[in-house]
């Protein structure tokens, strides 16, 4: 629609530019006001006689072409031929403008508005661009953040979890060298204990080897077989 | 327990003692031939060296029995010694004497005591382990001063030791 609109207003234009090129100033091809009242003269006089001319010059019709003559010509309207000439020369230069000029015209304003139309897309295209790359971007930048943050909690986590593994670690540590010491302590008690009771037992029993040995006299001797006889003897009831 | 090689030189050696004719005086005295064997570890030594010729270790035995056993002692032990078993001596006597009662029809009981029985501790003693076992049992009496005091019986396998020795141990053992 703009477009055509432009194209019509392109044609009045040149046809308008045309007109005032070709059409020459009011009257300025005109005749005088003497030569227009010879020329109704000699065209009276060329048809009749004296009279005649005296009646023609008598009749209204002649005289109004007489006074058309002494009328001023249209400061405006051009002669005839000037508008046959003139409108001549606008067909033919309107033509030759419809048919070569107005399609270049109509070429380079197509070809500019395509150029702006594939302009303004490409201006769309690289705006879509950008929003979809400042997206990206922004999208890449959550999820940094988000894997920043994560990673932050996963290593925070890890320390968590690692200094818990060394508390109870070294917790465990300390309670199995603990016990182990305990452990350690009790056995060499235990061991000194038993050393000191077989060293204690060796050394009453020794005495104890002595004593009997000493003691031991025929009587006793007698006697100890004697009581051995009897448990055998009691052994068989 | 007797292997094979111990019971066939029992076997042989009661044999010989039966075909002699005498086999409680030979047992009697290869019994204790056999304790002072015992006690007596250079004897044995001695009588068990093979570096030591056979007729030498032959002439330490007629020597130390010259006297005290018979001529089939005497004979039964050169015998044994000179086929180089005086290491096994001791059992081969134990076995012997063991078959030698057992012809009787009794069971030897080994009495350990330090110092001897009376001959009514033996009676009493015969008694009682005849009717502990069961079995007729013939004592005989090893002096062993190591008992200290007491006695300790060995019938076969079976043990009963009354001995202080044994008391000894046992509170040893109870102090541990």
């Amino acid at each position: 629609m703009r477009h055509r609109r432009t194209r019509h207003l392109s044609a009045t234009l040149i046809a308008v530019l045309g007109l005032v090129a070709l059409a020459g100033p009011a009257g300025a091809s005109s005749e005088s006001i003497g030569a227009c009242i010879s020329e109704h003269l000699e065209e009276m006089i060329t048809h009749g006689d004296t009279d005649h001319v005296l009646r023609e010059l008598r009749e209204e019709s002649t005289q109004d072409d007489l006074e058309a003559c002494l009328e001023a010509p249209n400061p405006i309207l051009p002669e005839l031929n000037e508008i046959i000439w003139g409108g001549a020369a606008f067909l033919i230069l309107f033509v030759v403008m419809v048919k070569k000029g107005f399609p270049a015209v109509k070429g380079a304003m197509d070809a500019r508005a395509d150029r702006i139309r594939a302009d303004l897309d490409a201006a769309e295209t690289a705006k879509a661009d950008a929003q979809a790359v400042q997206a990206d971007y922004e999208a890449r930048l959550a999820d940094a953040q988000g894997e920043v943050a994560r990673l932050f909690e996963e290593a925070r986590a890890s320390a968590d979890q690692l200094r818990a593994d060394l508390t109870a670690r070294a917790e465990a540590d300390i309670a199995e060298m603990r016990d182990r010491a305990a452990a350690d302590i009790e056995a060499s008690r235990q061991q000194a204990i038993a050393d000191l009771r077989t060293e204690v037992a060796g050394i009453a029993l020794g005495a104890a080897e002595r004593v009997v040995q000493s003691s031991l006299d025929e009587d006793a001797q007698r006697r100890l077989i004697d009581e051995y006889i009897d448990e055998v003897t009691g052994s068989d009831d | 327990m007797t292997d094979g090689l111990v019971a066939g030189y029992a076997d042989a050696l009661f044999a010989v003692a039966s075909a002699e004719g005498d086999p409680a005086a030979v047992e009697d005295e290869l019994f204790r031939f056999a304790q002072a064997l015992r006690v007596d570890d250079d004897l044995q030594s001695s009588l068990a060296d093979p570096g030591v010729p056979a007729s030498r270790r032959q002439q330490i035995v007629e020597d130390l029995l010259d006297g005290r056993a018979g001529s089939t002692t005497v004979a039964v032990v050169s015998m044994v010694v000179a086929a180089g078993r005086a290491s096994r001596l001791p059992a081969i006597i134990d076995a012997f004497v063991e078959r030698s009662a057992a012809s009787r029809n009794k069971a030897v009981a080994t009495v350990r005591s330090a110092v001897e029985l009376t001959d009514e501790q033996r009676e009493r003693l015969t008694a009682a382990l005849n009717g502990a076992t069961g079995k007729d049992v013939e004592v005989r009496v090893v002096i062993d001063a190591s008992v200290l005091g007491g006695v300790v019986t060995e019938i076969g396998d079976d043990i009963i030791d009354g001995s202080v020795r044994h008391r000894l141990s046992q509170l040893r053992e109870s102090f541990r």
